[in-house]
């Protein structure tokens, strides 16, 4: 499809909340203060496993606090993200808990006037323990039969089931016969791998304010991903009406999946803002913070077989997922685990098991990717072995086997499935491959000396959202609110959150193309559950081709009303389908025109005001919109990487991120997508993890930063060493063409580090991160 | 045992009384309304908090409240002056260094600072200055390319940017 | 079910937002005042200088001192004196300071290595040279410098003042010789004798980090020959150490890489590597070799092509 002309859409502009948030002035949930309000402040369990005999409340109420314990909670019991239709929904949490199943447990919680007075009361309370456990830290002991049961009911639905070796949920999966196809294959790999449980270390931590009103309603501003399941969840908990919450859409400072659930803080606001008819903040502290989520940790095994001419045969994984106390929608990875799998290459026959497993461990939710970074990182380790085990060269390789143009594509699960209409991989892999320098690529075995280099290469992709041509599993659908004001400037008012990537400015430039408003005089509204249509979540990358496509709709219908208007002024006698809205370059505006008189013509501004000024009323649009697909973007990386054999440091020399995000909308926040996915697989791939005291299930950093590193400026390559392109695709199903990107940016980082260092040094890790310690001693066990 | 102190605050004098184990992170954002220096790691990890103490950089997240008793403190608030940009933060803007814009005040503060010190920086300068400076989202490439785009403005001898370009 | 016993999380006692904890607060404006309020408030007291170190330790419940003595107004404290063949240090003296100081850069780079390796600039902006030696932590940038600079401490107190050589001052991880009611006045660094060299390496995580492992030697080389050879290393023992055994093997012997890398071998039975959050003992074991080689061959490289800018 030919690629259309556009005047806004991939232009650099400037993002509207820029200048509030470049002077500081810009209010996040943290940032807000009213009146009156009290401070909370958790009482977390201070054991992994443990159940709570008896919980003395009195000397915190003496000192004034206002205290919550289970007892003064609602007896209800759900998942904290909701996504999945009821059916297939587990839950197992609760506001608070007698039975904490890890270090971190909310079972109290205190409000102050000041945060040194909930301090003083938090510590003022006295938990009794009627039995303390031996943790369970490790997923294979977990599902031993005699390993004691983290929780031996859940409800899955409505329908309570008994858990069975502490497998909260599993999936299975299969295709052809893979037992023949292995027999039939000329080479089959075996390997088990296992993933870090990295923390997200979004800069802010989850805060919640809960504002109660004399009328029995409460106003909740909160770190999420999604205002309207947050406040479905609040009304579920409490059996308040929708109509008496309103949650407001304010800027998170970060989320990478961490608030797709609706953080255990805003909960206990509520409870705590019901006692106390009072407005109470909770914010965390970092601590509080690294002990309320995580990646989910993924041991893989994987078995592939393949024919001597490089044509895969079949792929066989097993997923046991370490998913900590409690389900954070762990039943919809199984799903998507399967999708990333065989939705990377065509393994003709596939089998899968995966099982999501209870551990006394923080719980894990979505962390950018769901699930993909880690697959991805081990495929593409495995298939780099592949071929040069049947003697290919890997980028070939990748290309005769990988998931392209006109296959079945189904990322998001079985129940997601669409057929792939645009496909930059093979632009991306040539590209790559030239800009990196492919042809220096040597083997490990023709290295020698301190400082070894080498260049690897990894692919991946993340969905488009989870949207689909029959209603599945998840749910997925938006809504775009459009407002023609009496200047002809519009509102557009959504639910739908930006995380930062400059998605609701894409938006912005969508609407502004389809009315040739400029993006200056398009308005986002800060908005609410009120006054917003429901919007799933931003996840799954679906900011931009979900939202962007209800944007399309809305913008197409206000279009026909404006052109019904116009009309009345232009010339009754003209047929509405001889109307064209664009942008005046000179007037700086929108003008409706006629098509083959564009002489005839007036401003939308001029429309706008005669609209008010007679009385014809207001032009809106109301749109609540679903896509009909979720399309894989798909990232190639190309990485060089340098390896300081004697002291096992390994610095990044180059880096080319391609992506495949079909038309580019915001070009310069699309590669600051890029940028941030690297740096934040690098950190996966070589840097971070969450470790825990074997004895007490405490995370030996204590839930201080000190010991969890992210990568600073320094470490990163340099700005000539960096590099992105993009493939030149159109997505006939996306708003003008676009696809989704920010998962996808990080999902291909892991593998393609992951393999430059095997060319470096000639050792695969099948343990993440690849840390200096791990590669000095696998290189004295080679010696060297 | 609230102790009086009386000190600058972005150009302005205040008074006020503090307790001594009050922190200047804490009064300036619940005290005095100046939320853009943030809290993220409280331990002097990210740089989220910086303020600027008589015009060097430092951590409000460890500083006492009475400790600025008789400076001058600056928050991101106090540098733009009225309603002028510095150089730093429009090109933060105009090169996307900004993200979800958490981290930014303390970049704002430090590139300023930055350019004060040494209008000539490096890449490798500039990387090694906002070194105790955390961002999750932009990987810091768009930061440090605005550090350089700021830095090249303001040899050219752009001193005052009245607003940001419209395109 | 096993049930155990397990010691329980203090992780409800944590607050970073604010410091969790009350104390009675003294400014002294006079170090007379100061070793005054030492004197009477001895081991129950914590001196306050950059509060990098005590405010973090009070907020992770670490220490909870009744009285914080807080010494930032002794100005007197603070200052870089070149007096001849010693620069003396007031103990107040913030890192930037010594980053920007010529006579530091000058006379000790294993120092001006170090403090360029020290947190970052806000870091350096509050945190004084003293503090990092009295927090006597085994991964403290500056002590290894100093150690091979051979520095001297002078401690003061209401009784008078004493000296003490670096090398004897740490006791411990956060532990030294100091008595509860001495404060450190001041850091004196002898010039090294020309045609020394020195050197500082860290090696962390991130640019931003604790040493997992560092090094910093001073070397001369007279006649192709080692005349002497100093090294310490941090972060692989209870407290930072001097290696004095490599010292005197390398002592004498040409200094060729060769030499180098053999004597340096010795290095490893002179320190006491542990596994912990940031490293193990394997690669602090390990890797300590390779800094000193790298630190003593960077210190020779030195003086053979010049270090200033």
């Amino acid at each position: 499809m030919e690629e259309p002309k556009h005047i806004f859409i991939g232009k650099k502009t400037i993002r509207k909340d820029g200048i509030p948030k470049v002077t500081g002035t810009l209010k996040f949930s943290s940032d807000i203060y009213v009146p009156g309000m009290l401070v909370g402040r958790v009482f977390k369990s201070p054991y992994a496993f443990a159940d709570v005999k008896r919980i003395d409340t009195s000397e915190a109420e003496r000192m004034g606090a206002v205290v919550i314990t289970p007892d003064d909670v609602p007896d209800k019991i759900f998942n904290p993200r909701l996504v999945s239709i009821f059916e297939v929904t587990y839950k197992d949490y609760r506001v608070l808990t007698k039975h904490p199943r890890y270090l971190g447990d909310a079972i109290a919680a205190v409000a102050a006037p000041t945060e040194e007075a909930a301090q003083r009361a938090l510590e003022a309370i006295k938990v009794e323990f009627e039995r303390v456990y031996e943790p369970i830290l490790d997923p294979f002991e977990a599902m031993s039969p005699s390993a004691p049961l983290i929780h031996k009911r859940i409800l899955k639905g409505d329908e309570w089931i008994d858990v069975k070796n502490n497998v909260g949920c599993t999936l299975e999966y299969s295709e052809g016969d893979v037992d023949k196809a292995l027999k039939e294959a000329d080479v089959v790999l075996e390997r088990r791998f296992r993933t870090n449980r990295r923390y997200h270390m979004q800069l802010e931590p989850k805060t919640s304010v809960c504002i109660p009103h004399s009328d029995g309603s409460i106003t909740i501003y909160s770190t999420t991903q999604t205002i309207h399941n947050t406040r479905i969840l609040i009304s579920q908990i409490f059996d308040i009406p929708m109509s008496k919450i309103n949650v407001v859409k304010v800027p998170i400072g970060g989320s990478f999946g961490s608030s797709i659930q609706i953080n255990p803080v805003v909960p206990i606001s509520v409870a705590l803002c019901l006692k106390a008819r009072k407005p109470v903040k909770i914010s965390m502290t970092r601590e509080e913070d690294i002990y309320d989520h995580a990646a989910y940790q993924m041991h893989f095994k994987i078995r592939a077989g393949a024919k001597s001419d490089g044509t895969l045969i079949a792929g066989e994984l097993e997923n046991i997922m370490d998913i900590g106390a409690h389900q954070i929608q762990a039943y919809p990875l199984l799903g998507t685990a399967l999708g990333w799998f065989v939705s990377l290459y065509k393994w003709k026959n596939i089998r899968y098991v995966g099982k999501a497993v209870y551990t006394n461990k923080v719980p894990t939710c979505a962390f950018r990717g769901y699930g993909a970074p880690q697959v991805s990182w081990a495929v593409e380790t495995l298939i780099d072995e592949m071929a040069e085990e049947l003697g290919i060269d890997p980028v070939e390789f990748r290309l005769k086997n990988y998931v392209g143009k006109g296959d079945i594509f189904w990322g998001q699960g079985p129940t997601v499935k669409s057929i792939i209409r645009s496909d930059g991989v093979p632009e991306l892999l040539q590209r790559g491959k030239e800009l990196i320098g492919w042809e220096r690529r040597r083997p490990p075995s023709e290295k020698t000396g301190r400082y070894r280099r080498g260049i690897g290469v990894g692919r991946s992709f993340h969905t488009s959202g989870a949207g689909g041509p029959i209603s599945g599993e998840t749910i997925d659908y938006t809504g775009a609110i459009l407002k023609l004001n009496e200047d002809g400037t519009i509102d557009y008012i959504t639910a739908l959150q930006d995380h930062g990537g400059g998605t609701l400015d894409a938006h912005v430039k969508i609407i502004a193309e389809e009315l040739g408003v400029p993006p200056d005089l398009i308005n986002l509204v800060w908005s609410d559950t009120q006054t917003t249509l429901y919007d799933v979540c931003t996840h799954a990358s679906r900011g931009t081709y979900v939202g962007g496509g209800a944007a399309v709709q809305a913008a197409r219908e206000l279009k026909n009303k404006i052109f019904n208007y116009a009309i009345r002024v232009l010339n009754k006698a003209v047929n509405q389908d001889m109307l064209e809205l664009g942008y005046d370059k000179e007037l700086g505006q929108a003008v409706v025109y006629v098509r083959d008189n564009p002489q005839m013509r007036i401003t939308l501004k001029d429309l706008a005001t005669i609209a008010w000024q007679r009385n014809w009323g207001t032009i809106s649009t109301t749109v609540t919109y679903r896509s009909k697909a979720a399309p894989p973007s798909f990232t190639v990386y190309f990485v060089e990487v340098e390896v300081d054999t004697y002291t096992g440091k390994v610095r990044p020399v180059k880096v080319i991120a391609g992506a495949d995000i079909g038309t580019v909308i915001n070009p310069d926040y699309a590669a600051g997508q890029l940028h941030g996915g690297f740096a934040q697989g690098w950190g996966m791939a070589t840097l971070e993890d969450t470790i825990y005291d074997p004895r007490t299930g405490e995370l030996t950093n204590k839930g201080f930063i000190t010991d969890y590193k992210i990568l600073t400026a320094p470490d990163m390559p340099k700005l000539d060493d960096f590099q992105v392109i993009f493939a030149h695709t159109y997505e006939p199903t996306g708003p003008h063409g676009a696809k989704g990107l920010g998962e996808a940016a990080l999902n291909s980082v892991a593998g393609a580090v992951a393999n430059a260092i095997y060319n470096a040094i000639g050792v695969r890790f099948y343990e993440l991160p690849i840390t200096p310690e791990r590669i000095l001693e696998a290189l004295k066990k080679k010696g060297r | 045992m609230k102790i009086p102190i009386e000190f600058t605050l972005n150009g302005q004098k205040v008074r006020t009384e503090v307790e001594p184990n009050e922190l200047l992170l804490n009064l300036l954002r619940e005290k005095f309304g100046y939320t853009g220096p943030k809290y993220v790691c409280g331990i002097g990890e990210c740089g989220a908090c910086t303020v600027l103490l008589d015009g060097e950089p430092v951590l409000s997240c460890l500083t006492l409240a009475v400790d600025v008793d008789g400076h001058e403190v600056t928050t991101v608030e106090g540098l733009a002056k009225s309603r002028e940009l510095t150089l730093v933060q429009k090109a933060l803007i105009e090169e996307a260094g900004v993200q979800c814009g958490y981290c930014t005040p303390g970049f704002v503060i430090m590139i300023d600072k930055l350019l004060k010190e040494n209008p000539n920086p490096t890449e490798e300068e500039i990387r090694d200055y906002i070194r105790g400076n955390l961002c999750r989202c932009t990987g810091y490439v768009n930061i440090v390319k605005a550090a350089m785009k700021a830095a090249e403005e303001l040899r050219k001898g752009t001193t005052k940017v009245a607003e940001i370009s419209k395109e | 079910m096993t049930q155990v016993n397990i010691r329980p999380s203090r992780h409800n006692l944590y607050n970073t937002h604010i410091i969790p904890v009350r104390f009675e607060y003294f400014a002294p404006s006079s170090l007379e005042e100061a070793l005054e309020l030492l004197n009477k408030y001895g081991s129950e007291a914590k001196v306050l200088a950059g509060g990098t170190d005590l405010l973090v330790k009070m907020k992770m419940r670490v220490v909870e001192p009744k009285y914080v003595i807080n010494i930032k107004k002794l100005k007197e404290l603070s200052y870089i004196r070149d007096e001849g063949g010693e620069v003396r240090i007031g103990a107040l003296t913030k890192w930037r300071e010594l980053e920007r100081s010529d006579v530091i850069m000058k006379y000790f780079p294993a120092l001006y290595d170090a403090v360029k390796a020290m947190g970052g600039t806000q870091i350096r902006n509050m945190a004084t040279i003293g503090g990092n030696l009295c927090n006597a932590s085994p991964a403290a940038d500056s002590a290894p410098p100093l150690m091979v600079l051979e520095a001297r401490l002078i401690l003061a107190s209401r009784e008078g003042e004493r000296e003490v050589p670096i090398t004897q001052f740490f006791k411990g991880p956060g532990k030294t010789v100091m008595r509860p009611d001495e404060l450190l006045k001041e850091i004196i660094i002898p010039k090294p004798e020309p045609g020394t060299g020195s050197a500082f390496i860290k090696v962390a995580r991130t640019a931003m980090d604790l040493a997992k492992i560092s090094a910093a030697t001073a070397v001369k080389v007279e006649d192709g020959r080692i005349k002497f050879a100093r090294i310490a290393i941090g972060s692989a023992a209870p407290t930072p150490v001097r290696a004095w055994k490599t010292e005197e093997a390398l002592k004498g012997k040409p200094f060729t890489p060769e030499v180098i890398r053999e004597n340096v071998k010795l290095v490893e039975t002179e320190i006491s590597p542990i596994d912990d959050v940031r490293s193990t003992a394997f690669y602090r074991r390990e890797v300590s070799k390779v800094i000193v080689e790298d630190a003593l061959i960077l210190s020779h490289e030195r003086v053979v092509k010049g270090w200033m800018k």
